[in-house]
């Protein structure tokens, strides 16, 4: 039994039924899912979530579902890691890793909002369902919808390189490689889910869909001993899942699972792509589009829907955004896998480079815990650190041709 | 056909009936559902109708008065 009241417009408060809709028929405000607090409060306790298992799915009565959850039965609940080396190098007090590089299946942070995704999608009873991606989303509806027996359609601008594709192609879904650029593919993509009746996560399903990015926050919190951080920092792409964490959070202390709540939220974008930033640095509260011109594929967005809503969360919160160059990612990617052994494709070194420009500039303070939301796995972008990486050490196969590199090691060491 | 779009008009354009022009030019009816003007920019969500061709020939126009003019939903490519 779940504990959703309705959808609701976030502009005019509309309120409506638990439908695949998106957007307010009225005002065209984008919906979101509302919840009887009430009841949730009455029944969710932290022991009553430290009994089941670590998983996204410990939140249940916070997810907009009905019943059991169906699909992602394995996915979340990812490791916090300490950074320590890491928060010595750049002179932190205590710093700590969200670590999405490793959830399950397929490595990113969009297993969560899928699996929410496609549970909703069944208990809606669709049979098929559908996203247009150029990476993680793909793969995740495509390896998610293959277990559960979903018919797939993915949507992507046919100019992609194939070696992006093949972690999707993989998993057999129907990929649709469309004849023209990523505004095309945008356009052509609403028009067909306006048109037939599948599940596409991001349109019909947004709003469900969106509500599995709270499990970050949720996980965040507990996995601090129930204490939300001073300082959170989230890449944005869409602005969506910087607002869920908030949320998250939010909701924790509504329903008296975590009692004092003063986080700071920051936003971490790509100079190249960085329309949030450039509106919270502005001052101003109207996000301006851009065309996407970085190496962070995952975040290069450059009309996103969520991007008022995150700038918002920013301002109350008395956070900031910032954005970094391309050379900045790379370095901190490197940075991040060197100091503590977690290699995160370029959206984590956004959010890495991010926090450190945040903390020169003092907008976060060297004390207090703060918490970066690392979203993805670098195995999927190897291609963004080509010549970029130190080189291998190349011997004949003899001792003495080993020792004499080993010499030259030991002495620049 | 309808088309539900927003649309961010540079400030010297918030004082020009663009709109309007748009729809007499290219007999397309502009729905306004919710709008917001500040001293540096103006945002319009709006729906509009009419032939294929026209809704086309007038999202046309209003890019190259420097409008910029968006999908409702957003980029969906994620």
């Amino acid at each position: 039994m779940g504990h959703v009241k309705g959808l609701k417009c976030r502009e005019c408060g509309r309120e409506y039924a638990v439908d695949p809709i998106y957007v307010c028929e009225f005002c065209f405000g984008p919906l979101e899912v509302a919840y009887d607090y009430k009841a949730i409060a009455k029944a969710v306790t932290r022991k009553k979530i430290e009994q089941r298992p670590q998983t996204l799915w410990r939140y249940r009565e916070l997810l907009p579902i009905d019943g059991e959850p169906q699909v992602g039965l394995e996915s979340g609940f990812t490791p916090l890691v300490k950074a320590e080396n890491l928060a010595r190098e750049i002179g932190m007090d205590e710093l700590y890793i969200k670590d999405d590089t490793v959830v399950h299946p397929t490595l990113s942070f969009k297993d969560r909002v899928v699996a929410v995704a496609l549970t909703k999608a069944r208990e809606f009873d669709f049979d098929t369902v559908a996203c247009a991606s150029t990476g993680n989303l793909a793969h995740s509806v495509s390896a998610h919808g293959a277990r559960a027996g979903f018919k797939r359609f993915i949507f992507i601008p046919a100019s992609l390189e194939a070696s992006k594709i093949i972690a999707s192609l993989v998993y057999e879904p129907n990929l649709i490689a469309v004849d023209g650029n990523y505004d095309d593919v945008n356009r052509l993509c609403s028009e067909v889910a306006n048109k037939y009746r599948w599940a596409f996560v991001n349109i019909n399903i947004r709003p469900f869909y969106a509500e599995g990015s709270k499990t970050i926050g949720f996980e965040i919190a507990e996995q601090m001993g129930w204490k939300a951080p001073d300082h959170i920092v989230v890449p944005c792409a869409s602005g969506s899942l910087l607002t869920k964490v908030w949320k998250a959070l939010k909701e924790f202390q509504q329903i008296g699972i975590i009692k004092d709540l003063d986080t700071k939220i920051f936003g971490a974008q790509a100079t190249g792509c960085g329309p949030i930033a450039a509106a919270v640095k502005a001052g101003t509260d109207v996000i301006r589009p851009v065309k996407p011109n970085t190496i962070a594929k995952s975040l290069a967005i450059g009309n996103p829907a969520d991007g008022f809503y995150a700038s918002q969360v920013i301002k109350e919160t008395g956070g900031y955004a910032e954005d970094v160059a391309d050379q900045e990612i790379i370095d901190a990617m490197k940075l991040l896998a060197r100091t503590e052994g977690i290699f995160a494709e370029t959206a984590g070194g956004v959010t890495v480079a991010t926090m450190i420009k945040l903390i020169k500039t003092g907008r976060i303070s060297r004390e207090g815990t703060t918490v970066m939301c690392i979203t993805g796995n670098g195995l999927k972008t190897q291609e963004a650190l080509q010549g970029h990486t130190a080189m291998p050490h190349h011997i004949k196969p003899s001792l003495a041709s080993f020792e004499e590199v080993l010499g030259r090691i030991s002495r620049e060491m | 056909m309808k088309m539900r779009v927003r649309l961010t008009f540079p400030q010297e354009l918030i004082k020009e009936p663009v709109i309007f022009t748009m729809a007499k030019q290219f007999n397309v009816m502009p729905n306004i559902r919710r709008a917001r003007v500040t001293e540096t920019v103006g945002e319009m969500v709006l729906e509009l109708e009419g032939e294929d061709a026209s809704l086309q020939e007038g999202v046309r126009f209003l890019k190259a008065k420097g409008i910029e003019v968006e999908l409702i939903e957003g980029d969906i490519i994620e």
